[in-house]
């Protein structure tokens, strides 16, 4: 799903950048969930996308995401009634994300009551991230979010609420990438 | 942001594979696994006359398969199978964009692209409790954009009770 910055990504990629092992165990929460849904935008869609947009305006942001990412993973459950699932279901997507080069954001929120919202950034280069994984667990509805690539920090608002990732405000910190060590 | 979507739409029809062969591909292993042959549709012009398929505006190409009487596996084991089945078939090349399960509504959805870059065509299958559709559409970026936008209700633009498309 993209053509042309297939090698300016592979190059900007920072080394190591990979999406997160979604377990097993997530398959019997689809068993649980009464309904469910699977986004997977992949690399070279994404890049081919890119290809699309003219680089100038509105669209020169855009293709600068798309041309920095590499993947879009959107995992959704929904719920008939509280207690399908276990936050200990999610252990092993939080395990993957305890590495250095991982750091849980403070002060993402979500427009929900009763949302629980877990951000964690990957480091990437140049000041910008590697990586993006949003757990999000509501009463009924549990989401996870991989998005796999380099992005600048003020270009997260633009993945929210678009490709079936949630609605967050985010404010990270004070502005100067404030993170909870993880 | 517009712009950002409108893109990955054009990308996601793009990304499709465009060959009938995957389209027969796909009936041809819904078939076997079942153990059904697809139904005679005559003419597709009056097709979603027979079958509840809607035709929105913004595709084109389009190439239906349609299967009636099928055993209906409940629950877990259900969905399960379908995965198994639709994982199977995209062995050969096709790229799942967007899959849906509904437990209330024993529905399930596929929507595969193929190669990228090669065609805007996608191929969507619904599965619901006795019945499945297998679509082949080339859709253009309105069409994408709604898709992609509304990830879990992309699959029912193609269906005929949802007559808030054009057909």
């Amino acid at each position: 799903m993209k053509v042309a910055a297939i090698l300016m990504a592979a190059v900007l990629m920072p080394l190591g950048a990979q999406e997160i092992k979604l377990p097993a165990s997530l398959d019997k929460l689809a068993d649980k969930a009464e309904e469910t849904v699977d986004v997977t935008l992949d690399g070279s869609l994404l890049k081919l996308a890119a290809r699309f947009l003219s680089g100038e305006g509105d669209e020169a942001s855009a293709k600068k995401i798309l041309s920095g990412l590499q993947s879009i993973v959107v995992r959704s459950y929904q719920f008939s009634h509280e207690g399908q699932y276990d936050m200990a279901d999610l252990d092993e997507i939080r395990a993957q994300v305890k590495g250095p080069q991982w750091s849980r954001v403070v002060g993402v929120t979500s427009r929900k009551d009763r949302e629980k919202v877990d951000v964690y950034f990957k480091v990437g280069g140049n000041g910008n991230l590697g990586g993006i994984v949003v757990l999000c667990a509501e009463p009924l509805e549990l989401t996870i979010v991989s998005v796999v690539g380099t992005l600048d920090p003020t270009q997260l608002a633009d993945l929210s609420g678009q490709f079936g990732i949630p609605q967050f405000d985010f404010t990270i910190g004070s502005g100067d990438g404030k993170k909870d060590a993880k | 942001m517009s712009s950002l979507v409108l893109a990955l739409f054009l990308a996601a029809g793009s990304a499709a594979y465009g060959a009938d062969r995957e389209f027969d591909r796909v009936v041809k292993a819904i078939e076997n696994h079942y153990g059904v042959k697809r139904t005679h549709v005559p003419l597709m012009g009056v097709a979603n006359l027979v079958v509840k398929v809607a035709r929105p505006a913004g595709t084109s190409g389009f190439k239906l398969a349609v299967f009636e009487d099928l055993p209906s596996p409940s629950g877990s084991n259900g969905r399960a199978d379908l995965d198994r089945l639709m994982n199977d078939v995209c062995r050969g090349g096709l790229h799942p964009l967007i899959v849906t399960h509904s437990r209330p509504n024993g529905e399930s959805s596929y929507i595969l692209a193929g190669e990228i870059g090669k065609s805007s065509e996608l191929l969507i299958a619904t599965f619901e409790r006795h019945e499945a559709t297998v679509i082949q559409v080339t859709v253009n970026v309105e069409t994408l954009l709604k898709m992609i936008g509304t990830p879990d209700d992309a699959h029912r633009m193609f269906r005929q009770d949802r007559d808030d498309d054009g057909r």
